[in-house]
């Protein structure tokens, strides 16, 4: 699966990068990314989950190949 | 990052006797990386069953928290926001009434002094208009997926300002509004 990340996650991750297929749900990602970075803790559990369809909440489970944007808290305005 | 240039998010009442095509046929959405036309928008929010247009400008101001700001660099998840926004402005439309609702969000590099966002609200009077306006932007700042930087004179920057109504309501997806709406 492809993940998207954006703003202040981009300083602790790649834009854009690859999970394995078997990471099936939100519990799964967040581990994933902080095995990868683990100063991403506090922000990471801030965060909103998408997919193209929209966002999703923690009963979702991923396809394969799917990519999932992770969204930090919103500034607009 | 997709960027879209196309912007005419405006909600429209159908229903409106002698309606104004202000849709242009361009889709719903509310993002752009080009100034925003303010003048051309508040044209856009006449209708001649409202009464009353409520027009909101977030503009970029030169400093924050005690700190000198030189510009700030605005990143959005397109497709997200965009069709956020075109439902925050299709929702608030019926709840007040709206004759028309417009917004519009400034991604990339926005000087001090400009609009990064505006939001139109026309309706047959000022109660509605101007409460409906205050709910929109408010929506959008915390649920729209859109984020500032900040870049100071002092060559640092700083994602700043995120919503973090989570440590009060525990929920990522459950905002507090200074709103009442």
């Amino acid at each position: 699966m492809t993940i998207h990340v954006y703003a202040g996650l981009k300083d602790y991750f790649s834009p854009e990068f690859e999970l394995p297929d078997d990471v099936y749900d939100i519990d799964q990602l967040r581990a994933c990314m902080l095995a990868i970075n683990d100063q991403a803790g506090n922000l990471l559990a801030a965060c909103r989950f998408a997919v193209e369809d929209g966002f999703i909440d923690n009963t979702y489970k991923f396809r394969a190949h799917e990519t999932i944007i992770v969204v930090p808290p919103s500034s607009g305005g | 990052m997709r960027q879209s240039s196309s912007f005419r998010p405006v909600v429209e009442d159908k229903s409106a006797s002698a309606p104004v095509d202000v849709s242009g046929g361009a889709p719903a959405g509310g993002v752009t990386d080009q100034p925003i036309d303010m003048v051309g928008l508040l044209a856009a929010g006449h209708h001649p069953a409202a009464g009353a247009v409520v027009l909101f400008s977030g503009e970029v101001r030169d400093s924050n928290m005690g700190r000198v700001v030189r510009y700030l660099e605005y990143e959005a998840q397109v497709p997200l926001a965009e069709r956020m926004i075109s439902e925050i402005l299709a929702e608030a439309k019926e709840k007040w009434g709206l004759k028309i609702a417009i917004a519009q969000h400034r991604i990339g590099r926005v000087a001090i002094g400009e609009t990064a966002v505006v939001v139109i609200t026309s309706a047959a009077h000022r109660s509605e208009a101007y409460t409906a306006n205050r709910y929109i932007i408010d929506r959008i700042k915390h649920e729209a997926p859109i984020w500032k930087c900040e870049y100071y004179a002092d060559g640092t920057k700083e994602w700043g300002n995120n919503c973090n109504c989570r440590e009060v309501t525990g929920d990522v997806s459950k905002h507090i509004y200074e709103s009442k709406g």
